[in-house]
């Protein structure tokens, strides 16, 4: 079996995750009253933990790769192969919706996501999404703030909300 | 046993008042409809639905979360009858027969056996419920935090290191949601940890938030990455829906033989419903008259696997309930819409909220039948929602999935956790690293740990008590035989 450098990769990760938080785990205090175990005793086995899974994942990896895994060629899983520009927009959509919501608010931070997911998954047709997209989002915020009292931002939408007695 | 049964009769006049038959009701209907969605499985349901009850008494909204629960498992069923989509491993039994008898034009029995298999598990496994809960409650309220302890270590081998296709990629799992349960303010000393100065991580990291970045954010970019261009055929319900006799002659074995296998996995922490659903359906192909139709639309395949599952679900409750451990994703969700209302499951709620307790096992016998009564006649509603056309219904999925974590602190920091938990379930899905463990060990690893505390607090830090106390000694020597059982048993074998 060949090595495949995302397993490396990953294993690695997990280490540096163990290593990371042993190094953060070193400046919690041991302090533990009667227990005689402090609050950094606990990520102390988990940093152990994640190092010692790290070490076994990487000595899997090297070596023959990890056991009993699902198939690396995206044919063999009855699946394409991997579509970056699918990955991008709806990483991209969720970033809009990170920048957007706490000024322009949910709906439109929310249209924007559903537009730019959907666009993700091939879908051809934007301004058909976004009429779906504002609906969607709309019919959400009203539910959730008229009929839930969950506190949700209007944004841009504020005005035009609140003339139509939203 | 007298006693349970004038528990539970209080427990049905709570769950039968018009109010909380209404949150029933509407748990049912909205679980079905989002557990019918592709790609979206039980323990994503309730996730999702969670902030639906933010502003609902705790007994309403955790009789609304048992419909949800019991919808969402309906759901899936008929997502994966009619796609052949497993939402999750669970499923797979049923996608293998109940997939062919649709394309067979047989998805109307195939739905019914389901349903019906479902309604009959899911009473059964409830009734052993009932009978169950206060015999582990009256072992429960003896133990201590040593004893809860070892239980939680107990829980954490099997749902991480034994079971799944790698032990120790189950185990990588069950650390990352441990490392992310240290986060936020550490409840025995007040410091904070892992927190890096942000203020949404000190409160610790919501379970939702990691179950809906793991299972809705990551399941999207990994559709999106691998699936959005493959074509996918729906199959259509010709006929009629109704099981003939022959049907209701093939199935009502396997219904209670899956029943059988399914409650005992899911009560005891054996981690989800995998197990029972696949020796259900070895076990009735073995059976079957014609075992040459399986692998081609044998209802039995179906009936069994289903009953199984059902069952198996509703035993992930006996331990939830009464020892407050969490055995599958979807209990340890139902775990924190507890922890939401500042309830924490175990023995001492049996007595201290005996009513919402009960009111809530009543509300599973109720919750069975609306799932009947209204599922199998409003199935060509629920065929239209899943012919929804995948780009619009996973941006819907992905506007819920954001509304529920940026409600928690009304934050973009939450979104933005949202997707790195989003990454991680993408990579994890990918490379085949299971995902239970992590929301397992998120929300039970700070349970474990005040429990380990507060055991040597209480015999002033001497650790003798783990291994001195009589059950605290079994239940380690049970896991690590748990552990080294299967690894010596490979080990003899390639003697051989």
């Amino acid at each position: 079996m060949r090595r495949s450098p995302a397993e490396i990769a990953l294993s690695l990760g997990v280490l540096a995750l163990g290593a990371g938080a042993a190094a953060i785990t070193s400046g919690l205090s041991s302090e533990g009253g009667y227990s005689g175990v402090g609050p950094n005793f606990f990520p102390a086995l988990t940093s152990a933990g994640l190092v010692a899974c790290g070490a076994w994942l990487l000595r899997e990896a090297l070596g023959g790769g990890w056991k009993n895994r699902s198939p690396d060629e995206a044919q063999a899983r009855g699946e394409h192969p991997f579509h970056p520009a699918a990955f991008a927009w709806v990483s991209a959509g969720l970033a809009a919706q990170m920048a957007l919501i706490g000024s322009a608010g949910f709906i439109v931070s929310g249209a924007a996501l559903f537009v730019c997911v959907a666009r993700g998954f091939a879908s051809r047709r934007p301004v058909r999404d976004l009429a779906i997209g504002v609906a969607l989002a709309l019919a959400v915020f009203l539910f959730f703030v008229r009929f839930l009292n969950v506190n949700l931002p209007a944004g841009w939408l504020a005005p035009l909300l609140g003339s139509a007695g939203i | 046993m007298l006693e349970t049964l004038g528990a539970l009769g209080t427990g049905f006049e709570v769950a039968l008042k018009p109010l909380n038959l209404l949150w029933g009701f509407i748990g049912v209907t909205l679980g079905t409809f989002v557990g019918v969605l592709p790609g979206v499985g039980p323990a994503l349901t309730v996730a999702m639905l969670l902030p639906l009850t933010v502003k609902l008494d705790p007994t309403g909204a955790l009789i609304m979360f048992a419909g949800i629960y019991y919808g969402a498992m309906f759901g899936g069923s008929t997502t994966t009858i009619l796609l052949n989509a497993p939402g999750e491993s669970a499923s797979i039994a049923t996608a293998l027969e109940g997939n062919k008898m649709a394309k067979a034009g047989r998805a109307g029995p195939a739905l019914a056996t389901s349903a019906i298999g479902s309604f009959v598990a899911g009473t059964i496994a409830t009734v052993l419920l009932t009978l169950l809960a206060p015999l582990v409650v009256d072992v429960a309220l003896r133990f201590g935090p040593a004893e809860y302890f070892a239980l939680m270590v107990f829980a954490f081998t099997t749902i991480s290191a034994v079971l799944g296709a790698s032990t120790v990629r189950g185990l990588t799992s069950l650390f990352v949601g441990l490392l992310l349960g240290l986060a936020g303010i550490d409840s025995q000393t007040g410091q904070a940890r892992f927190a890096f100065g942000v203020p949404e991580l000190l409160d610790g990291i919501d379970v939702v938030v990691l179950a809906v970045g793991l299972f809705a954010v990551g399941e999207a970019l990994y559709v999106g990455a691998y699936q959005s261009r493959l074509m996918e055929t729906l199959e259509k319900i010709s006929g009629s829906i109704w099981m003939s006799k022959e049907d209701w002659r093939r199935s009502w074995k396997p219904w209670l033989r899956g029943t059988a296998f399914g409650f005992p996995f899911g009560s005891i922490p054996a981690g989800g419903a995998e197990i029972p659903t696949f020796l259900s359906y070895a076990t009735e192909r073995k059976l079957a008259p014609h075992p040459e139709e399986f692998g081609k639309g044998a209802i039995e395949g179906v009936a069994g696997p289903e009953a199984a599952n059902n069952a198996s679900a509703t035993g992930t409750l006996v331990p939830l309930l009464t020892l407050g451990i969490p055995t599958s994703a979807t209990a340890a969700i139902l775990l924190s819409a507890f922890q939401n209302y500042g309830l924490q499951p175990g023995p001492l709620l049996f007595q201290s909220q005996s009513d919402l307790v009960w009111g809530l096992i009543a509300s599973l016998y109720i919750g069975n039948v609306i799932l009947l009564v209204l599922n199998l006649p409003l199935i060509g509603i629920w065929v239209k929602v899943l012919a929804i056309p995948k780009p619009q219904l996973y941006a819907g999925i992905l506007v819920f999935a954001t509304l529920g974590a940026y409600s928690l602190h009304q934050s973009w920091v939450d979104l933005l956790t949202l997707y790195v938990f989003g990454l991680l379930g993408f990579a994890m899905r990918r490379w085949d690293v299971p995902v239970a463990p992590a929301v397992i060990g998120l929300i039970l690893g700070p349970l474990a740990e005040t429990q380990f505390r507060r055991a040597l607090a209480i015999s002033q830090g001497d650790a003798s008590v783990f291994y001195t106390q009589p059950i605290a000694a079994s239940v380690f020597a049970l896991t690590a035989i748990v552990l080294i059982a299967p690894w010596l048993a490979r080990r003899l074998r390639r003697k051989r």
